[in-house]
């Protein structure tokens, strides 16, 4: 508001500062709480026993463990990562978006309660969180692990957050949006969006649930989410945070409003297409990795003009970064903001994911990117926040600066050692022998190979954490020598401000949006028409994109004009963002999701489990093994030497979750089944080094001493069923005796090999064979050892009918059922091992 | 555009101000349209190049299927020599040949020990190990060198409560370093 007008009335306004201000100091209470566990489960990667073991060394053996579950790295690697996204940058994000909005809109907040039930709505959710998982609760998918509750609370709480947010957009004194907003807007729609769909689940129990895809379906809709996660939680509202605090600090014009347009609807409308790129090489489609590889590729230029418009804000203003920790920090993660997301179209690429995929480059690529551009981003709102907050000044300079200098060594450290931990074990694992035919290295020397850069990441780490906890001092001394206020101004106010004015009509109905529309509309088919047509759709599309230039050429004027009028109407611009960012995930989901399964399951079929091989199931994903171990091998040639034939689509088309994993900090486990005995599992998993002596995974005693719950087995099973899982029909009393029974057939297997029990202090020792059978029978390892034992089988089926003999066939995009031609035979329907069982026709 | 003013050096600064920020209306810089313009006309291409022409031969199972079919060619040619080239008394012979026991020693500390023991007597400590004892006279499926060849090349009958076939990491030569030691170990009768 530049011009005075006589007209307007002046009014005051007093901030809500309260709210940011609780959410800052949530996040960074959080933050430390989600570092502190990424430290230990660092330092696990290099000794096991830090699980708990290490206190029987402190204590000089007066507490005896052999590790504590809830310290486990499979039950804390989800903590840590819901920790870190959630609670330290989901406050931060918070924090930075009801400071600044109100701002933007130079009004206070909607309302005051939606305001504070979001603050404790979401702390509540943090709190549960941090219970639930450390014991095991959890639905086994990366960054949705939390139990269906809690989901619920997630959702309402993000409706409070949109309608808080959006009201306060409706009574908004600015005529016009700020960049800061647009992004603000992303993040909502698109993370209520990503949020729901991958959680559709059907409980089993208060605490436990099955998610509604299974196999290849879930598979992509997870990634879909997990990557979008990172675009649209990590990435947006960080962005929107920059457009605000960057010039703010440096107290300069951002660089360029038109690149803030183009890059904003190019990034919003191309990340969200890039998610199957975390599943290049597996078994998914293959048009769908090509499309991942290639969108991941044009996500390259949009992701750095973020970058550009950050570091170029500071043109005129470079002499501060000498002096001024803020934008030391803001400098320093929009840097890594630009090398991550250089990094991961390069990690995109299908040759260099064959390397790079599963190993810990991956999770440097990450790490650069939360460290970096998040850590340093919410330092240097926090250090620029809190004298504001508190009206006095930052408590020490000196220190922000060796917060800065111990952070940056921290990350470098981090980063550069799983670079190379990441290579050096990709090349170790793909290393033959001359002829070729054989590896050459074990799994296990590979993981010993890298035990030194591993100890230097998690002394990285270290770093990283002393420099925040240098952060919590810093801002706790500033908020004690000032006094909490929330700041007041004078504005303007003109009833006859003209925004949100614009008619639907005016909207939809003019050049940039109809060929926008009719471009994308051919383009989408021409990836889905038959040959011939597609080509057509193309040629159309390309005419589209002439005409569109062309258009833009001679109307420029007219088209900025619409651009300017839609960013002064909130609602209209909403629509337009909903629409961008759910094309991408439509067009890749629900060609799949309505695929019958039985199209989509290749030559092989995985067979059904048995009720105790899914009870084994539940335990291995409620341990968190899907951290550490993979169930997926790619089409790739060390892949399948190492671990036997590629995995198909139909192996693992009834896993509800699928385990594909993605990182193998042990070996894939996909075909693990029927290759070792059952007494080999059974040592393994109370001790494995006493097979493997350099082995890092940790012993999981308590499994042989607590109990399978088979009565919880009916109605998880019923749920499967619904889930078109075909289990066969069984009453519940068939179910659990079932169970039972092939419990009892493995544990008399151990008992033949005398195994030892390690029973619980204060249980009754078995004395004898008939005793111990029993004893073991009933216990959770015995239904591991029957799930491991499970993983690979399948039964052949005839590959279906192929149309169209020319080339391309197999790798066209997948057509719905309805178009195609019928299956010549329904696959042959699972054979059941068990004689009690009878099989039934799904 | 509507918004702008002009200044002195040729930038535009835009009207509009947002609690004090202003904005620049910069060019789009050359370098970065043209990335992205790379990579839209390079999806395109390589899209076309993909779905539409004959271009690309081989789908990735065609393509793993080929080349492990090489490989597991090369393999059974290479293990068809040397079962031709072995017997029961040339692996006899060769457990008394301190190369091949040596090396036999080698891979058998690395892979087999964690079942068989170190000393081949399947216990660690007093406790038993998964593996049968390999230092006594009683052999489950059979004593003479080349069943034991073939137990360890090709693992145990009954998986579920036996030893894994060792063909795929280990090669025909040195499968019969690993017997020839084992051999060499044997009570002597």
């Amino acid at each position: 508001m530049t011009s005075d007008s006589p007209t307007r009335n002046k009014v005051t306004i007093t901030f809500d500062d309260k709210t940011p201000r609780w959410f800052m100091i949530a996040s960074i209470g959080w933050g430390v709480v989600a570092m502190l566990v990424g430290v230990l489960i660092a330092f696990q990667l290099n000794f096991w026993q830090v699980n708990g073991k290490i206190f029987e060394y402190l204590t000089f053996g007066w507490f005896r463990s052999e590790g504590i579950e809830f310290l486990t790295f499979g039950r804390l690697r989800p903590l840590h990562t819901n920790a870190a996204i959630f609670a330290f940058v989901g406050n931060m994000m918070f924090a930075g978006v009801y400071y600044s909005t109100q701002r933007l809109c130079n009004t206070r907040t909607f309302s005051d309660l939606l305001s504070k039930i979001h603050f404790w709505g979401w702390q509540l959710i943090i709190v549960f969180a941090a219970v639930s998982l450390p014991a095991g609760l959890t639905r086994g998918k990366e960054y949705a692990e939390l139990i269906w509750p809690i989901n619920l609370m997630v959702v309402v709480i993000w409706v409070v957050f949109a309608l808080n947010f959006f009201l306060t957009l409706k009574i908004r004194r600015e005529r016009s949006l700020y960049v800061a907003l647009w992004f603000y807007i992303a993040t909502i729609i698109t993370v209520a969006m990503l949020y729901i769909v991958n959680h559709l689940q059907i409980p089993s129990s208060l605490v436990h649930s099955y998610p509604v895809f299974g196999g290849v379906q879930d598979a992509l809709v997870q990634w879909w989410y997990g990557h979008n996660a990172v675009a649209f939680f990590l990435t947006t509202p960080i962005l929107g945070i920059m457009y605000y605090f960057m010039p703010k600090a440096a107290n300069r014009p951002v660089y360029s409003y038109r690149l803030s347009i183009v890059h904003f609807w190019s990034l919003v409308f191309i990340y969200i297409w890039a998610g199957p790129h975390h599943l290049l090489n597996t078994a998914l489609p293959q048009w769908l990795q090509i499309l991942g590889m290639f969108f991941s590729l044009m996500l390259w230029a949009p992701s750095w003009g973020g970058m550009i418009n950050g570091l170029l804000t500071l043109r005129g203003a470079w002499d501060k970064l000498r002096t001024d920790p803020v934008i030391k920090f803001f400098v320093v993660a929009v840097t890594f903001y630009g090398m991550s997301t250089f990094e991961g179209p390069l990690l995109s690429i299908r040759s260099v994911s064959a390397l790079a995929h599963y190993t810990d480059w991956i999770v440097g690529h990450v790490h650069s990117g939360t460290l970096g551009w998040n850590g340093f981003m919410a330092a240097g709102m926090f250090y620029w926040l809190a004298p504001r907050f508190w009206r006095t000044k930052l408590w020490s300079v000196n220190l922000a600066n060796f917060h800065f200098w111990i952070g940056t060594i921290g990350i470098l450290l981090y980063v550069a050692s799983l670079w190379f931990a990441g290579i050096i074990q990709g090349l170790m694992l793909n290393e033959t022998d001359p002829t070729g035919t054989r590896l050459v290295n074990e799994f296990v020397q590979t993981v010993d190979k890298i035990q030194l850069l591993m100890l230097t990441r998690a002394i990285g780490g270290t770093l990283y954490l002393v420099g925040f906890v240098l952060l919590v001092i810093n801002i706790w001394k500033t908020a004690k020598s000032g006094k909490a206020v929330d700041e007041t101004r004078e504005v303007f106010e003109d009833p006859a401000v003209a925004k949100d004015r614009m008619a639907w009509g005016a909207v939809f109905r003019n050049d940039p949006i109809a060929l926008t529309f009719w471009g994308l509309f051919f383009g989408i088919l021409w990836f889905f028409l038959p040959p011939g047509a597609s080509h057509m759709a193309l040629l159309v599309t390309l005419g589209f994109a002439a005409y569109a230039t062309y258009r833009f050429k001679k109307d420029t004027a007219t088209w900025a004009k619409w651009y300017d009028d839609i960013s002064e109407n909130y609602l209209p611009f909403t629509v337009l963002v909903v629409i961008a960012v759910v094309i991408g995930g439509a067009v890749q989901i629900i060609p799949v999701v309505t695929v019958n399964r039985a199209m989509n399951v290749e030559d092989r079929l995985q067979k059904v489990y048995t009720p105790l091989e899914l009870a084994g199931r539940d335990v291995y994903i409620s341990e968190g093994c899907y951290n550490c171990h993979s169930q997926m091998i790619r089409t790739l040639v060390p892949d399948v030497l190492r671990y036997g034939d590629y995995s198909r689509l139909g192996e693992s088309i009834y896993d509800h979750p699928f385990q594909w994993g993605s990182k193998r900090t042990g070996p894939d486990l996909a075909r693990e089944g029927g290759v070792r005995s059952d007494s080999w599992h059974y040592l393994h998993l109370l001790n494995p080094r006493d097979l493997n002596p350099q082995s890092r995974m940790p012993n999981y005693p308590w499994l042989a001493q607590r109990k399978t719950d088979f009565g919880a087995l009916p109605g998880k099973i019923a749920v499967q069923q619904r889930l078109g899982v075909p289990f066969p029909i069984m009453t519940p009393e068939e179910i659990e005796q079932h169970a039972r029974q092939q419990a009892q057939e493995i544990a008399g297997r151990l008992v033949a090999e005398k195994v030892k029990i390690p029973v619980k202090k204060g249980d009754k020792e078995p004395t004898n064979e008939v005793e111990a059978r029993d004893y073991l029978a009933g216990t959770k390892i015995v239904a591991v050892i029957a799930y491991l034992q499970k993983l690979g089988a399948f039964d052949v089926v005839a590959p279906p009918e192929n149309p169209e003999p020319t080339k391309p066939r197999t790798i066209m995009p997948g057509i719905p059922d309805k178009l195609r031609p019928a299956p010549k035979a329904e696959p042959v329907k699972p054979a059941d091992p068990a004689p009690t069982v009878t099989t039934a026709q799904n | 555009m509507s918004q702008k003013n002009k200044t002195d050096n040729e930038v535009t600064i835009r009207e509009h101000v947002f609690d004090g920020i202003q904005e620049y209306d910069q060019k789009l810089p050359n370098w970065w349209l043209f990335t992205l313009y790379i990579t839209m006309v390079w999806f395109v291409i390589a899209w076309f190049i993909y779905y539409q022409t004959t271009l690309p031969t081989l789908t990735d199972h065609e393509r793993i299927d080929a080349n492990i079919a090489v490989i597991e060619e090369k393999k059974k040619a290479e293990l068809e020599t040397m079962l031709a080239s072995l017997s029961n008394e040339s692996l006899k012979e060769m457990s008394t040949d301190a190369t091949h026991t040596g090396a036999g020693k080698a891979i058998f500390e690395t892979k087999c020990a964690a079942c068989h023991g170190l000393d081949l007597s399947a216990k660690l400590g007093g406790i038993q190990l998964p593996g049968l004892p390999l230092n006594d006279t009683e052999w489950k499926y059979g004593g003479k060198p080349l069943e034991i060849m073939n137990i360890v090349t090709n693992g145990s009958p009954d998986i579920t409560k036996g030893m894994i076939a060792w063909k795929t990491q280990l090669s025909p030569s040195e499968i019969a370093q690993v017997v020839s030691y084992i051999l060499s170990k044997q009570p002597q009768t």
